[in-house]
């Protein structure tokens, strides 16, 4: 046997992928900021080229650390989400950022990986014969629930739910009871509408909009009507690079950030969506492929929890910028304008990396 | 060992669902895509286009009507016109409080502001129509500004609105965003889709906030083609003045040579240019609730029983059927008797002995009785269509009216009745159901003068011309003739139509009620206006080669040779003298 490198063949598959995802990425911002070379964009490269360093230097790093330290990054996460709740700064209407003096910065996006890392310590110290008992799953539900409620405060469902999504599957691939799980299931879905309550009014306008967007078509309808106009009228090869009208002519709300696909589809219609798509699957069959491949527990069900959470982002993404799911502000990774996305990404690649090299020890 | 076999059995199981489920998501996602951007890419381009794409409108020029003699009665003056491009809504607020201390904006302006700033047009119009002073005002401080400028808009100017108001008509603005005038009445009306040009555009490209990004495509406007009347500018003004002395009336001068309507004026008269501009409600509302009608043209489109004119259609039947000769004689003795009824003539003492030359110069009714009740309702309304009775003159005018020819079988259908034979007296002297509007007596005359059946009106020039010949025949016109020269000689209207160059005509007093029988040939001046009799006069001149046709008729004026043929006199002089 061979001696591990530091990079396993396969990971040229995932960086040829990611290389792809980011060229695209770069288009889409170019054209975004009207076909001009801005200092956003400039950060835009600077992020992008940070966010693969970064993800070089993380992949060095063995994941028996990640494992040692889960707990540990879980606390510190945590202690700074309080922390936002606490004196964060209000930008976009909502608590998010943390200022860190030189960036701002989201712990709520670095809670998803640490939540990933903490579940995965927690039920790679399970027995089988314990995780069919429902009471060895409180205790993660606990870890799961506490940041959710925190981020839910700031508000941010998007991110919330999305805990929840990556949470839940993770409790369900490490063997909860399948019976109470689906009883779970149905009566959350029952006791959904009651949850209307307990949701601010833009939250209430978005949801009432989503399903009615004439409602108030030049108000909030207005995103999603602009967003439909924009891919649709890409049809199969799009409007052509920067010749996208919607997105020139500022009919595209957050066109760099959350609405980025729209822009996208606008310019390279049905062939370029359903390239981002293929892609972006082809990474989520990667991780599930070293998951499935690893022999270690906890490296298993964190490059599972990965995955999921990757494919969540892109597909709540997408459902909401083409009128499937309302707005909830879910980046698409890789491509929207934003750091703290960029950098969990790339995070979370580095991990599948360094646990693909330990699978081949 | 056994452990961690059966977790990876169960996480291998899990793993499944969970790929499972990721792959059909997916596939949710691709066929929205596709529903979207494949099977409704079209619906969307166009909301697309519809979003970006805005088309502002280049107005033509409408097209002037000018007068034979070359004056422009109807055209177009400049206006300025203060306009702002779509810009950010701060700009908007700051721009829009900034010229309210220069202009002065009503609530009509701003309702049409902000619909226009809701629509995202890429020019808002601010103020239509800005005042000399505010333009100068303005102009003064433009340079301040973004986004604001001042653009020329043209508005109808009419020169003489008066004179022309019924020949010429009024505009509007059109309903739609477009404001372009369009033609309501009179020329304007009838000739509109050529006054009015074609509409250019410039295809502009705009932003979300509707600012104009780039010009996609243009095109240039076509403006409108410039009309020539007939009419003659001072001729109209002459006749304007002369009538103007009246309360109501009208009268048409005609060319028998081509059928060129050389005057035409309504009485009273109105303003286009208040009712083409900004008509306020309560100007349209003084407009429309007085009581002599001034919108209405008195000349085309308003009938009245064409009295003793109509005696003209009655002889010539009877010449043309043969039932008299010119040497027959009918004794008037100041009335007909029929049945218990006596029907008088407008002279009580009665004529004497009458032929058809002296019952045309002095116009007595009896005569005319006599033969009427020979010829029968029917033969009179053959003769009368012939002269274009009961058929709208085809003049280039809106609303004309056709006026009416009553018979046996319109009675019946009309009011269930038979017809009575001294309805036939009535009508021979056209008075009762008879109705003709003056353009139409005037229209006979010409027939008449001109020997042609086909003869007929017209306002524009090099319009139709009168090409066809249905000659009529030349011995009873010559009797005729003879006759209406005789009227101007010796008869009725002797006192004001006896000339050097000779005027033929026919005076009549068509009444407005029925007559008492001890009212008759009582003083029309002494009658309540309202009751008089309308005064006509329609004659022709030179008695040598024929040219001119005047046809005069003044609304309760009383008798058609005390009032009707003077005013005609002073038009022929002027005709005469040219």
């Amino acid at each position: 046997m061979k001696s591990a490198r530091l990079f396993p063949n396969e990971f040229k598959i995932l960086f040829i992928i990611l290389f792809l995802l980011l060229l695209i990425g770069f288009l889409g911002q170019y054209s975004a900021f009207d076909g001009q070379w801005r200092g956003q964009l400039e950060r835009h490269i600077i992020r992008m080229i940070v966010g693969v360093i970064v993800m070089f230097g993380i992949c060095a790093i063995d994941f028996k650390f990640w494992n040692n330290f889960a707990y540990a990054f879980y606390m510190f996460v945590f202690a700074s989400l309080v922390i936002v709740d606490l004196l964060g700064i209000v930008k976009l209407g909502a608590q998010r950022w943390m200022d860190l003096y030189f960036f701002t910065f989201q712990p709520s996006e670095l809670m998803k990986l640490t939540l990933i890392l903490a579940l995965a310590r927690y039920y790679s110290m399970l027995s089988s014969t314990e995780a069919l008992e429902f009471k060895f799953h409180v205790f993660p539900i606990f870890l799961m629930m506490l940041p959710t409620i925190l981020i839910l405060r700031q508000p941010d469902l998007g991110t919330a739910g999305l805990l929840i999504g990556v949470g839940a599957s993770m409790i369900f691939l490490s063997g909860f009871p399948l019976k109470i799980f689906i009883t779970f299931v149905i009566s959350c879905i029952t006791l959904c509408p009651f949850g209307w309550f307990f949701l601010h009014d833009y939250q209430k306008n978005r949801i009432l909009t989503f399903f009615n967007p004439d409602r108030d078509p030049l108000g909030i309808g207005y995103h999603i009507l602009q967003s439909k106009i924009a891919i649709g009228s890409g049809h199969i090869w799009g409007r052509g690079f920067l010749q996208g009208t919607q997105s020139k002519l500022n009919f595209l709300p957050e066109k760099n950030t959350d609405f980025i696909f729209t822009t996208i589809a606008e310019e390279f219609g049905f062939a370029g969506t359903l390239l981002v798509i293929l892609l972006f699957l082809a990474i989520c069959y990667f991780f599930f492929w070293v998951a499935s491949e690893s022999r270690a527990k906890f490296a298993k069900l964190m490059c599972y929890g990965l995955g999921v959470l990757m494919f969540l982002h892109v597909f709540v993404n997408i459902a909401m910028v083409t009128g499937l799911l309302p707005i909830v502000g879910i980046p698409l990774p890789f491509l929207s304008y934003g750091g703290s996305s960029m950098i969990t990404f790339m995070i979370s690649c580095s991990l599948v990396v360094s646990t693909l090299r330990q699978s081949k020890h | 060992m056994f452990d961690s076999y059966t977790f990876k059995d169960d996480i291998k199981f899990r793993a499944k669902i969970i790929f499972g489920a990721v792959l059909l998501l997916s596939i949710a996602l691709v066929v929205n895509l596709y529903w979207l951007q494949i099977s409704n890419a079209e619906k969307y381009a166009l909301l697309s286009d519809k979003n970006r794409i805005r088309l502002i409108p280049i107005m033509p020029k409408r097209g002037h009507i000018i007068t034979s003699d070359g004056k422009i009665i109807a055209g177009n003056i400049c206006r300025y016109k203060l306009t702002m491009e779509q810009c950010s809504e701060k700009a908007f607020q700051e721009n829009l409080s900034f010229l309210g201390q220069y202009v002065e904006l009503d609530e009509e302006d701003g309702v049409r502001i902000y619909d226009s700033r809701k629509k995202k047009f890429p020019f808002i119009v601010i103020k239509d129509g800005l005042s000399w002073e505010e333009y100068s005002k303005l102009s003064m401080i433009l340079f301040k500004l973004n986004n604001i400028s001042i653009e020329n808009a043209y508005i109808r100017d009419y020169t003489m609105p008066f004179e022309f108001s019924h020949v010429v008509g009024h505009t509007s603005r059109s309903k739609n965003s477009l404001q372009i005038p369009t033609g309501k009445t009179g020329i304007e009306a009838v000739l509109n889709n050529s006054l009015i040009g074609e509409i250019g555009n410039i295809q502009t490209e705009i932003n979300s906030i509707g600012k104009k990004i780039r010009i996609i495509d243009s095109q240039e406007p076509t403006d409108g083609k410039d009309v020539v009347i007939t009419i003659d500018s001072e001729l109209q003004k002459y006749v304007y003045d002369l009538l103007s002395q009246e309360k109501a009336g009208s009268c048409v001068v005609l060319d028998i040579s081509n059928g060129e309507v050389l005057s035409m004026v309504s009485i009273p008269a109105f303003d286009p240019n208040i009712i083409s501009n900004k008509l306020t409600q309560s100007q349209w509302r003084s407009i429309t609730n007085d009581p002599l009608f001034p919108l209405m043209n008195r000349a085309v489109s308003c009938s009245y029983p064409p009295g003793s004119i109509f005696k003209i259609i009655t002889a010539f039947a009877a010449l043309s059927e043969k039932i008299v000769s010119p040497k027959d004689k009918v004794f008037c003795g100041g009335g007909v008797k029929l049945k218990d009824h006596v029907f008088h003539c407008w002279n009580r003492q009665g004529h004497g002995s009458v032929n058809l030359c002296d019952a045309l110069r002095l116009s007595c009714d009896c005569y005319f009785f006599e033969i009427a009740k020979k010829l029968g309702i029917d033969t009179i309304v053959k003769y009368a269509q012939k002269f274009g009775f009961g058929t709208a003159t085809g003049i280039e005018l809106p609303n004309e009216n056709s006026g009416l020819l009553p018979t046996k079988k319109w009675k019946f259908l009309r009011y269930g009745t038979s017809w009575k034979p001294y309805e036939t007296m009535i009508a021979g002297i056209g008075q009762g159901a008879v109705l003709a509007t003056l353009m139409q007596s005037a229209v006979m005359f010409g027939k008449l003068y001109a020997g042609n059946y086909d003869f007929s009106p017209t306002l524009i020039k090099d319009g139709k011309k009168n090409k066809l010949q249905n000659p009529i025949n030349q011995e009873y016109l010559e009797i005729i003739k003879n006759a209406l020269h005789q009227v101007c000689v010796s008869g009725t209207a002797a006192g004001s139509c006896r000339t050097d160059y000779g005027i033929s005509g026919k005076t009549g007093s068509s009444q407005v009620r029925k007559i008492k029988t001890n009212e008759a040939g009582t003083n029309q001046k002494l009658v309540q206006w309202k009751l008089r009799d309308h005064a006509v006069f329609v004659g022709c001149a030179p008695y040598k080669n024929p040219r001119y046709v005047v046809a005069v008729l003044i609304e309760h004026g009383g008798g058609g040779a005390s009032v009707a043929a003077p005013i005609a006199r002073k038009i022929f002089d002027r005709l005469m003298k040219k």
